[in-house]
């Protein structure tokens, strides 16, 4: 069994602005192995979004192929898509984006819901998310009653409750203040740690780069550098 | 399911104003379409009856030939004992006739007329009972008197208590005459009625005629007779006779009754397709605004029905709380105008359509029911654009935006 969670190669993707073409990736080969804590830096414009949108089947490659836990996603469906994102991916976004009406608890249910989870076990599985990221008593309060870093541990409960077999975060902590990055990050890299989680994050903080396992360098669409920090 | 029907009940209280602005505007506008159906369906039933009792009943049977050639000619015998086959419970009355047309004279005038022999026991199924007499009623089917209309007694220019003469032609053939007096001059609503019919004893008229045969008999039922399919069981006993139901008799108020029931759908739809506007648009900037959060539920794996069926409960729980309030509406509508709608004082446009002077407004449940089925449906098919909308929302670009 192959130890691989994503596997791309020849990845290319090509955006039309204003009729120009973009270059976002030059056939990128890409792999992630199992319990890797990976960041993909590089200025803007150098691809790390459109790798991880495409790795999470929300965009498609023009060429090249791409495999999420040994599932092509060249030829899915885009309902089929979204059944492997709900199934085996997390998604974590730089702006939380969670639903403004439901409490941290229904937000994190929510997506069990999607997966036709029994109610009695979507509850106990999403409070043990939330006690996990230390929220189990603000399990009632809605996003616009958090903090910043709390709505993103919502966030992150949400992502990993359906436990996934990896987690992709965009920029997770780009609107959060140095203090609640580092608890972030100390949230992730325990997830890693403990659970063997998956995990492949976009930035260009040099703070969440020093907490990853491996650091993925793109410059115009290709990889840069491509390094594997040593155990601490 | 239950979590989609709780985020839309919770989005629908996050936007309570303009949301509170939209039931308002479905309740009044179910509270005018069930409000104005109570109206229509009086009018409908108003003019339905007018027409029943104009000597029609629900049912009638006739000699073949009779409608073509109203003569005593056209007459048949009646079973001795004979009693409609019809529940007693769904049976107001029935009541056997002789009617043909005759001349009427007075010392100055003369005019055509029906000539009606009745049983006035049996006739609480006709308006001839319910109309208010200057002078005396017939009392019996052997009343030699006759009971005339005031507007013909006008024209004849003679009054209660007075002599007048009838001819008509006999059951062979030859004309028949005789002198009657005036027992009583009735006032119907609708002149053509007073003008109409000259009522006598049924047995008198038989006599003057010759014949103890009747050209009619008609039933009425408590109810109306939709579909109770009992004019297979006269026909079936009636064998050689015609059964006529109350529309073939009155084909004028039959399409009338038609014409309402249509009333009622065109009613309907003009009222809340213009609401249905307002739901789309309010239901389209409901999913506008919230562009980024269904793109992240799609991001998340969220299938494309289950973004529809956000947007419909959403629309049919807006929906269903403007009708629920529309409706206590309407029925307080109706229940302010249930002792009726003075028309007086378009009596001459009533007469003509022939309907009463006072509007009595009908409530009939099943008006209400099809009211809020219609509108759910219509609450679910105006939240389908909107939903295609919402599922047309591309993850990324909403989580990008």
């Amino acid at each position: 069994m192959s130890s691989l969670v994503v596997t791309c190669r020849g990845v290319t993707r090509t955006y039309q602005q204003d009729a120009v073409p973009v270059h976002a990736l030059r056939g990128v080969d890409f792999d992630v192995s199992v319990g890797e804590f990976v960041s993909l830096s590089g200025p803007s414009g150098s691809g790390k979004s459109t790798l991880l949108n495409v790795v999470g089947g929300l965009d498609r490659a023009d060429q090249g192929s791409v495999l999420v836990d040994g599932t092509a996603l060249e030829g899915l469906s885009e309902s089929k898509l979204a059944e492997l994102r709900l199934n085996k991916i997390g998604f974590v976004f730089q702006a939380y984006n969670l639903i403004p009406v439901l409490s941290a608890l229904e937000n994190v249910e929510f997506i069990l819901q999607l997966q036709n989870v029994a109610a009695k076990e979507r509850r106990t599985r999403a409070e043990e998310a939330l006690v996990s990221l230390g929220l189990g008593d603000m399990q009632d309060r809605r996003p616009g009653e958090l903090s910043g870093g709390q709505q993103q541990r919502v966030a992150i409960a949400r992502a990993i409750v359906t436990r996934p077999v990896l987690l992709l975060a965009d920029e997770p902590t780009a609107n959060l203040d140095s203090t609640t990055t580092e608890e972030l990050l100390a949230v992730l890299k325990q997830l890693n740690k403990q659970s063997g989680m998956t995990i492949v994050t976009a930035t260009h903080d040099p703070l969440v780069m020093s907490y990853t396992t491996r650091q993925v360098k793109l410059r115009d669409g290709a990889i840069e550098h491509d390094e594997t920090a040593l155990p601490a | 399911m239950k979590l989609i029907f709780q985020l839309s009940l919770r989005n629908i209280i996050r936007y309570k104003r303009r949301n509170a602005m939209l039931f308002m505007a479905i309740a009044v506008a179910v509270a005018c379409v069930a409000g104005m159906n109570t109206i229509i369906r009086g009018l409908q039933y108003d003019m339905m009856d007018a027409a029943v009792e104009n000597l029609s009943g629900h049912y009638k049977v006739h000699a073949p030939g009779y409608l073509d050639d109203p003569s005593i000619e056209h007459s048949f015998r009646l079973p001795t004992g004979y009693v409609p086959d019809v529940p007693e419970e769904s049976l107001m009355g029935w009541a056997p006739r002789v009617r043909v047309p005759g001349v009427i004279m007075s010392e100055r005038e003369t005019r055509g007329v029906q000539l009606v022999g009745i049983n006035p026991g049996s006739e609480g199924i006709s308006f001839i009972t319910n109309v208010a007499i200057e002078g005396e009623a017939l009392t019996g089917p052997d009343d030699q008197r006759m009971l005339l209309g005031k507007e013909l007694a006008e024209q004849l220019e003679t009054s209660v208590g007075r002599r007048i003469v009838i001819i008509s032609q006999g059951a062979d053939g030859k004309n028949r005459e005789r002198g009657y007096r005036i027992a009583g001059l009735f006032d119907a609503d609708g002149t053509a009625l007073e003008k109409a019919y000259a009522f006598t004893g049924i047995t008198v008229l038989q006599q003057l005629l010759g014949s103890e045969t009747v050209t009619e008999v008609s039933v009425r039922l408590v109810d109306e007779p939709q579909a109770s399919g009992l004019k297979e069981t006269f026909t079936h006993y009636f064998a050689d006779l015609r059964v006529f139901d109350w529309q073939e008799l009155n084909p004028q108020a039959a399409a009338m009754f038609l014409f309402a029931d249509g009333a009622i759908y065109i009613w309907f739809l003009l009222m809340m397709s213009a609401l249905t506007f307002g739901l789309i648009n309010t239901l389209i900037a409901s999913v506008m605004e919230r562009v980024r959060e269904l793109g992240m539920l799609r991001a998340l794996g969220m299938p494309k029905y289950n973004v529809v069926l956000q947007v419909v409960v959403e629309s049919s729980i807006i929906m269903a709380i403007g009708v629920a309030i529309g409706l206590l509406l309407g029925y307080f509508m109706y229940l302010s105008i249930a002792d009726g709608i003075d028309l007086s004082s378009y009596a001459s446009s009533t007469d003509l359509m022939g309907i009463s002077n006072v509007l009595m407004p009908r409530f009939l449940a099943g008006d209400f029911t099809e009211v809020a089925v219609m509108s759910l449906s219509l609450g679910v098919l105006a939240s389908l654009y909107p939903a295609w909308r919402a599922v047309k929302i591309k993850p990324l670009d909403a989580i990008r935006n």
